[in-house]
């Protein structure tokens, strides 16, 4: 093989080591990782009971609630709200993600605390 | 004419006569040549980001990276050159495609180990190739304890220190005047923050290198890392840096908005705004040893 094609190969094979390598990895994030609570935020063991039916009532059920919910969405009880959950729809909204309406409509994105609660929740299969 | 002179003469006849033989001979063999393109940049990096160079086979390139406090840290701070974060390197070329290189940073203790390949070189003449393209792959790990990062009471995985980046590097130099280089970056994170953080990050780099005299020259770079992937607030890294070559030194002269030096560092980890002042001045100081031909 001559000098060239044998640095070429070399080349290919470390390309293709890199590439294997650097692909066996991890897709951690520590929110979800380690659900400790820090500064007072619980996020241990999230509930639509105990957690994220609050968080409906005091932002959302307003709109999405009542006799007309809003485009039909409904936050306002368990079935319909871990259905947006599970299709993705209530992440995408609250975290005001692009190709999404930002939620709370008109009013300043959800706080910290409620934000990760609510990713929590989702992550862990949205839990009654 | 005197006899002494004849043998001279003689040999000047030989001479001819093998000139004109040699001049058939390799008329046959001429082949069309392929002239690459070199010195797309003064060295193996731009500002902060690598650049399509390498260290030349056999040659090993020592790099020391100094980035000082920031200049908006007032007089008293001597604008920032009170505190000063380092990295040394060490790169490899072996061989005229592939080059290896290996370094410390003190920021978060981090070691990075990377890998560059020339995959394609800018020439004229019986190849035209218009743009040099090469593939760079390199691992950060940050070495602080747990303890030091103020987790050690949770499980820990060694996964969770290290970060991967991977870049197409494709440049083009102008005649003597400037030279481009676009740079589609995806950095891995194997631990991000939130949930909703992304652990693929996808950027562009954009650089450019301007010549300002045969030993002098000016880049400029900047990485736009695409939005809605890190739910933090953070600053795209814009970084200029003067480069001055002297023998077997290249000096280059840097200010930037970025901390850190290595790759995950500065592309995805900036918090810092020029407009506000949140620019750290430092210098790459790279010298060269040749090891083997």
């Amino acid at each position: 093989m001559t000098s060239t094609k044998k640095s070429k190969l070399i080349g290919l094979v470390g390309i293709a080591a890199m590439i294997f390598l650097l692909s066996g990895c991890y897709y951690d994030k520590e929110e979800i990782l380690y659900p400790h609570s820090a500064n007072g935020c619980d996020t241990v063991n999230i509930t639509y009971t105990d957690h994220i039916e609050l968080i409906m009532i005091n932002n959302c059920n307003g709109c999405h609630g009542g006799s007309f919910p809003q485009a039909g969405i409904r936050t306002d009880n368990y079935d319909d709200l871990k259905t947006i959950a599970d299709n993705g729809k209530l992440a995408g909204v609250v975290n005001h993600q692009s190709g999404f309406v930002p939620m709370p409509k008109d009013k300043p994105q959800l706080q910290d605390c409620e934000l990760k609660q609510i990713n929590i929740w989702i992550a862990d299969s949205s839990p009654q | 004419m005197k006899i002494i002179y004849l043998p001279f003469i003689l040999f000047l006849i030989n001479l001819t006569t093998v000139n004109a033989q040699d001049t058939l001979e390799t008329k046959k063999e001429i082949k069309p040549e392929i002239k690459y393109t070199t010195a797309t940049f003064k060295t193996t990096r731009v500002v902060n980001a690598q650049s399509v160079e390498n260290p030349q086979k056999g040659v090993l390139i020592f790099l020391i990276q100094h980035r000082f406090g920031a200049l908006n840290t007032g007089a008293y701070n001597f604008f920032g050159l009170d505190q000063s974060t380092i990295r040394l390197g060490f790169e490899y070329g072996i061989t005229k495609h592939l080059a290896v290189g290996i370094g410390r940073n003190s920021h978060l203790k981090t070691f990075d180990g990377y890998v560059k390949y020339k995959i394609l070189r800018q020439s004229t003449g019986a190849r035209n190739m218009p743009v040099s393209i090469s593939y760079y792959g390199s691992a950060d790990i940050t070495s602080l304890t747990w303890a030091d990062q103020g987790v050690a009471d949770r499980n820990n995985y060694f996964s969770s220190r290290v970060a991967y980046t991977n870049q197409i590097l494709i440049a083009r130099r102008f005649k003597d005047l400037f030279s481009l280089q676009l740079m589609p970056t995806l950095v891995h994170k194997n631990l991000v923050k939130y949930g909703v953080d992304k652990n693929d990050i996808f950027s562009l780099g954009l650089a450019g290198s301007i010549n300002i005299t045969k030993h002098t020259a000016l880049n400029i770079e900047y990485f736009f890392v695409f939005p809605n992937q890190m739910y933090e607030q953070f600053d795209n890294s814009l970084s200029l840096s003067f480069d001055i070559e002297t023998g077997g030194h290249v000096f280059q002269l840097v200010f930037t908005n970025a901390k850190a030096i290595y790759d995950s560092g500065y592309i995805t980890d900036t918090h810092g705004k020029w407009s506000a002042g949140d620019i750290y001045f430092g210098f790459n100081i790279s010298r060269s040893f040749r090891l083997s031909y």
